[in-house]
């Protein structure tokens, strides 16, 4: 029989301004955290993944942690990487490769860059570096990383009468969030006027339809159920992942309504023995108002086309009291996006599904949803876990 | 109105004549073909003999049957406007002297085939999915040009 595998510890960084941290400290002060949490040692952890700079950085992260891991994971897919990492270290402990696994992203982005990662204009500050073969023909035109989602929610506007003021909903309802989460970035309530009267950055996203740019770190432990025993938390089960790509540049994706989330949904759900009503709660990356509003209807939260009405039904449906609270973090948009954020949404649904998150919350919270969406939509991955093995 | 800067219709915004040597395309083997042809004013694009479809941009393998049997065609020219956006922030020279600008995805007239390009000359209150768009060609040097996409009629 294949063995059971649970979440057994989380940690995060400070944050999310940390300009005496570099990326690796943050990974390196997560990891600690995630341990403590997890009441193990270093010396338990005998796999360990990440992402997000190239190669062979995960071989420097475990020299520097002083782990020298029997199972090693770096899929590099984007944001949603990490649900990637996720899903493939599941598969791995269940058949026995490998006990426990580190997955430990960081970034400084904040402190080292600045603002300008949506706004770079493609390949800007490339210094002579190869462009990846489609972006040969985008870099050109002037698109920006927040212009190919903005493409994306605009086709979707045409398609189906969406609103601007529904993607900005989703905003104002993940702001709320923030205003009760003392670590997010931005914390004061907005209106969704207050939304729209922000800065036009491509059409038809605002500055408040985009993902804040934060410094953190973020760790996240999975074992067997056997070893979760012996630790100090609940475990948290993962009861089912897939994944998939559709394009890599924005171009090539066919129909602009539809990601993979459309595939790796049913399929990770089929596989928890789940379906969308059964879900409490729902950590889904927000880099952009468009990206929450597309993967609700890609998952089967909402009909295809009626993501903006599922989103501001019933006085919010994304609030805690809604349908499906979502990002009561604070999200991407308030509280925390360094450079990536797919660990951060594992950290957060198991928090949810421990009752440790305070006053955000979601009552009796049993099953929680973590995707990630990666590249221009490009990647998507799903997580499903349970307070309960499937 | 409240956004004098934007260009009316009709007239390109600043700066497209100049291409920083940063994004200048670096033509292989693969797809000088391309380049070559946008410098000449032709749009350049692969078809399929075994499955009819077309693509851009230049692969050795036919991307949506798989087959080894591409050859280059002359493209109308003509399209539709799949989506598009108007950049309106980019801070990298020299965008950030043309915002706001129309950056649009076409499904050009050959089935298969979708291209990213500027619209120089369509103000940004004109820019519409679906409206009818064709080439033009915006030569930069003596191997290459740049396709950009314009209002149809």
């Amino acid at each position: 029989m294949q063995r059971r595998v649970c979440v057994v510890g989380v940690g995060l960084s400070d944050g999310p301004k940390t300009p005496e941290m570099s990326a690796t400290m943050l990974e390196a002060q997560s990891f600690r955290r995630a341990l403590d949490d997890a009441g193990c040692e270093k010396r338990d952890i005998d796999g360990l993944a990440s992402a997000g700079y190239g190669g062979m950085h995960e071989v420097m992260l475990a020299e520097y942690l002083g782990l020298t891991p029997r199972w090693m994971e770096s899929t590099s897919v984007g944001g949603s990487s990490f649900e990637f990492h996720t899903m493939h270290a599941y598969r791995a402990i269940q058949n026995g490769d490998v006990d426990t696994v580190a997955i430990v992203y960081g970034n400084n982005q904040l402190s080292a860059s600045g603002r300008t990662l949506g706004t770079g204009g493609g390949g800007g500050g490339r210094g002579g570096m190869a462009m990846p073969l489609p972006m040969a023909y985008e870099f050109p035109t002037g698109l920006t990383l927040v212009g190919a989602y903005a493409m994306a929610a605009q086709r979707h506007m045409h398609e189906y009468g969406t609103s601007p003021e529904q993607l900005a909903s989703i905003a104002v309802q993940t702001r709320e969030h923030a205003t009760r989460n003392p670590r997010a970035m931005y914390r004061d309530p907005i209106t969704v006027d207050d939304v729209l009267g922000s800065k036009l950055v491509a059409d038809p996203l605002h500055k408040l339809d985009c993902c804040v740019i934060s410094d953190g770190g973020c760790c996240v432990i999975l074992t067997t159920e056997e070893r979760a025993r012996d630790m100090a938390r609940k475990p948290v089960y993962v009861r089912g992942a897939a994944g998939g790509s559709t394009h890599h540049s924005i171009t090539a994706m066919t129909d602009m309504t539809r990601t993979a989330a459309a595939t790796s949904g049913p399929k990770a759900f089929a596989e928890a023995g789940i379906t969308p009503a059964d879900v409490d709660m729902f950590a889904m990356y927000d880099s952009f108002t468009y990206t929450v509003l597309v993967v609700l209807e890609d998952l089967g939260f909402a009909p295809k086309g009626d993501g903006g009405a599922f989103v501001t039904d019933n006085g919010g449906n994304l609030r805690l009291g809604g349908a499906l609270p979502t990002n009561t973090d604070g999200g991407g948009l308030s509280c925390t996006h360094p450079g990536m954020r797919g660990l951060f949404l594992l950290c957060e649904a198991t928090r949810q599904l421990r009752g440790e998150a305070g006053d955000s919350q979601v009552a009796g919270a049993e099953i929680a949803v973590a995707h990630g969406s990666g590249g221009w939509l490009s990647t998507q991955g799903t997580v499903v876990l349970g307070t309960e093995a499937a | 109105m409240a956004r004098s800067a934007e260009p009316s219709a009709g007239e390109p915004g600043p700066g497209w004549s100049e291409t920083p040597k940063w994004l200048a395309p670096r033509p292989t083997p693969e797809d000088s073909e391309y380049w070559e042809g946008a410098r000449r004013g032709e749009l350049r694009i692969q078809h399929c003999t075994t499955c009819g479809m077309y693509q851009h941009y230049a692969r050795m393998l036919c991307s949506h049957c798989g087959a080894q049997t591409l050859e280059w065609v002359t493209a109308s020219g003509a399209g539709t406007v799949y989506s598009f956006t108007v950049v309106r922030q980019n801070g990298v020279p020299p965008f950030n002297e043309r915002v706001p600008f129309v950056v649009a995805c076409v499904d050009l007239d050959e089935p298969g085939a979708r291209m990213i390009a500027a619209m120089p000359d369509c103000a940004p209150a004109d820019a519409r999915i679906d409206m009818r768009v064709r080439a033009t060609f915006r030569p930069a040097t003596d191997e290459y040009g740049f396709v950009d996409f314009a209002p149809a009629g």
